[in-house]
């Protein structure tokens, strides 16, 4: 069975490597990218079953993020990280074809739920 | 470092594509501006009234007064009319009662009875036939060729044989071509006031002469009786202007009258003055006698009717002049009340978007706080997430008390930036309670482009190029409010630049006033868009992004403060928004007071 890899990409440094550090120790392949061009750059080498992303970073957002991984890599999941005031944006998100949006700061499990349901639903098309 | 300027590129703009607008906004002085208004309408009301008053009443007036005159003059001219026509008919009237007596007398010279010799019973018959035509006959008399009377009837026998060829009407009556006389009213023998009628009458070359004498006072009631009830005072007079009838007042034989008719118009009317009572008199000859016929009446009674109508229409011209005046009183009186209870509302209305801005932005500053919190909150729970997981041997994660600390201290400095940004409100918390202070414009707009760059500059290339006077007085204001105006321009200046630009900060003290003057190399605003910049919810920021409070609010924070906002803008080359703040002398000893 494959592992499970995926990719954080959030602006916040602390937040980005500790997630990393706590996916990684629970078997989860993991890694982070601090932008959104950052993470568009890593996703045309490596292929991710499941990408977590923050909605409000500099130079590109995610929305614009997303757009642009849906387009590069339509079957990866993506979840988005919002804050408490943007929540319209991880529906919009949704919209534009994000698995589920999760609000900062959300304890690691319901992340981890999350993550293990986009997981499923990726599988449960691929097969 | 490139210092942009719009004031060099103005130069060489022609004036009419440059687009500036200046903002005077005043919601923070609401009593003042009521003032204003209530101020500007009573102004506005006074003008209306004033207008409209003069606009109608002016016109009506001189109308009036020129009706006025017209009407005057052709009443006088009608007054003057009626009584010509009055002493027409009057003289008409005299000329047929006189020949009427000429023809009593001519009658009985001719009768078949008569003889040249007269008995004094024929006299007698004579003179009661006269009578009975007329009882103003008081004698008649009969001259034989030399003028002697020979034959008498009447009151007065001593005149029986009195020779009358040297009286003045016999002699007159001889030489004339007619055959028939009246003379002027005169003593004669008798020594009484009488007028003569007489009547010559030729038998074989010799001139005979029957004369009659009438009374004068049966002819001044005969006068009487036909100007009764026409208010005319009617009167005789001869070419010498003695009166010509007996009248128990004024016009008494041998008075003379105080008008004399000019020689030149035998017939008219005319004005004159009699015991200080403008007369109206009008005159026309007798055709029977030399008399002229005065008609009489005083001005004031000529001109009863139109004295009368013109007392009717003063009071009618004042009545609807007061009438007119009182109805664009009050119409305008309502009318503008309710334009300025309007323009009340809408300044209430203006100051209520004010204050619902500013509710609006504090909404707004609670988003943003929220979302900055949740950050670090992440990281917090994140972290001590991981340090869970080091302490759990499952995980095999390196657990020693190094790897421990480090992570605490990732746990620290996500705790204190939550601190921070919690220490910020309470301060803005503070500042609403007014608190002025000196403030120095530059450190505040160093402060807050500080605090832009960390969010708001960050994702573009833009260069901020200070051109900041070094030797800049201190303004007591609220420091607050101030960074917020200067944060608020300062957003508008990086939003309208794509991606790469420069945002250019100047400022520099001239005369009592700080000029801060914010530029960009963005987009610039269209002219269109120019007045409209200031008001609440404008907004060209699509996207949700902006709420279109920024400028309105840092509006009337700067008129709060006694200043104005001057913005110049070129499409496609940038826009330039300039905060004049005065340095407030006012304020300055407030402060000291204060302070001591």
């Amino acid at each position: 069975m494959d592992t499970l890899r995926v990719l954080i990409v959030d602006d916040e440094d602390d937040f980005r490597e500790t997630i990393v550090k706590r996916l990684n120790a629970r078997k989860i392949q993991s890694e982070g990218a601090a932008s959104g061009v950052k993470a568009l750059e890593v996703l045309k080498d490596k292929d991710f079953d499941v990408i977590v992303l923050d909605v409000k970073m500099p130079d590109m957002d995610g929305i614009e993020t997303l757009r642009h991984i849906k387009k590069l890599k339509p079957e990866t999941e993506v979840i988005m990280l919002t804050g408490h005031a943007s929540v319209e944006f991880g529906l919009k998100g949704m919209q534009l074809g994000a698995f589920d949006y999760v609000m900062k700061p959300a304890p690691l499990n319901e992340l981890l739920d999350t993550i293990g349901q986009a997981y499923n639903k990726k599988r449960g098309l691929i097969h | 470092m490139r210092v942009w300027d719009t004031s060099h590129l103005l130069d060489d703009i022609p004036a009419h594509k440059q687009a500036s607008a200046e903002h005077v906004y005043d919601p923070a002085d609401s009593q003042a501006n009521l003032y204003r208004i209530r101020f500007h309408f009573k102004q506005l009301q006074a003008r209306l009234i004033l207008g409209l008053v003069l606009g109608f009443l002016l016109p009506n007036a001189l109308l009036s007064a020129y009706f006025h005159f017209q009407f005057t003059h052709t009443l006088k001219e009608s007054a003057k009319l009626s009584l010509a026509a009055v002493a027409e008919s009057q003289k008409n009237t005299i000329d047929l009662y006189l020949q009427e007596r000429v023809v009593n007398l001519y009658n009985l010279f001719h009768s078949k009875d008569f003889s040249l010799n007269p008995t004094q019973e024929q006299m007698d018959t004579l003179l009661a036939n006269l009578k009975h035509f007329n009882d103003g006959f008081v004698d008649v008399g009969f001259f034989d060729p030399k003028g002697v009377q020979i034959a008498y009837a009447g009151p007065f026998h001593a005149l029986l044989g009195m020779d009358y060829s040297h009286e003045s009407w016999y002699r007159n009556l001889l030489e004339d071509h007619r055959n028939y006389l009246i003379s002027d009213i005169y003593l004669g023998f008798r020594k009484i006031p009488h007028f003569t009628i007489a009547i010559k009458q030729v038998f074989d070359n010799q001139t005979y002469m029957m004369r009659a004498s009438l009374d004068p006072d049966k002819f001044y009631i005969f006068l009487r009786a036909i100007s009764q009830g026409k208010e005319v005072e009617s009167t005789l007079i001869n070419h010498e202007g003695i009166y010509q009838v007996v009248d128990p007042g004024r016009s008494q034989f041998p008075n003379r009258s105080d008008f004399i008719p000019p020689t030149a118009s035998p017939a008219g009317v005319e004005e004159f003055e009699r015991d200080d009572q403008k007369m109206l008199v009008a005159f026309t000859p007798i055709k029977e006698t030399p008399w002229t016929l005065l008609a009489m009446q005083p001005v004031s009674v000529a001109q009863a009717g139109m004295i009368k109508a013109r007392l009717v229409l003063t009071i009618s011209l004042v009545v609807i002049s007061l009438l007119l005046s009182a109805i664009i009183f009050f119409t305008i009186k309502r009318l503008v009340d309710r334009a300025r209870r309007m323009a009340e509302k809408g300044q209430q209305l203006q100051e209520m978007l004010a204050h619902a801005s500013k509710l609006a932005s504090i909404g707004e500053l609670a988003a943003g706080v929220a979302h900055e919190i949740n950050n670090p909150l992440a990281i917090i729970m994140a972290t001590s997430g991981v340090i869970r997981d080091m302490l759990n041997p499952e995980f095999e994660l390196d657990h020693s008390p190094e790897a421990i600390y480090k992570e605490l201290s990732v746990i620290d400095t996500a705790a204190n930036r939550a601190k921070g940004i919690t220490r910020k409100l309470q301060d803005m918390g503070k500042s609403r309670v007014p608190s002025v202070v000196e403030c120095d414009v530059n450190a505040l707009l160093g402060e807050v482009v500080a605090s832009l760059k960390k969010v708001e500059l960050k994702p573009k290339h833009i260069e901020i190029a200070n051109n900041l006077a070094s030797d800049l007085p201190r303004i007591f204001a609220e420091p607050e409010p101030l960074r917020q105006v200067f944060a608020n321009i300062l957003i508008n200046a990086s939003d309208a630049i794509d991606d790469k630009g420069t945002i250019s900060i100047t400022t520099e003290a001239k005369e009592d006033t700080i000029l801060v003057t914010i530029t960009d190399s963005g987009r610039g605003i269209p002219p269109e868009n120019l007045p409209r910049i200031f008001n609440p919810f404008f907004t060209t920021k699509g996207g949700g992004r902006g709420t279109g409070l920024g400028l309105s609010i840092a509006a009337s924070i700067v008129k709060y403060l006694g200043g104005v906002i001057r913005v110049n803008s070129i499409p496609g080359t940038g826009s330039s928004f300039t905060i004049l703040l005065p340095i407030n002398a006012q304020a300055q000893k407030t402060i000291k007071q204060h302070d001591k």
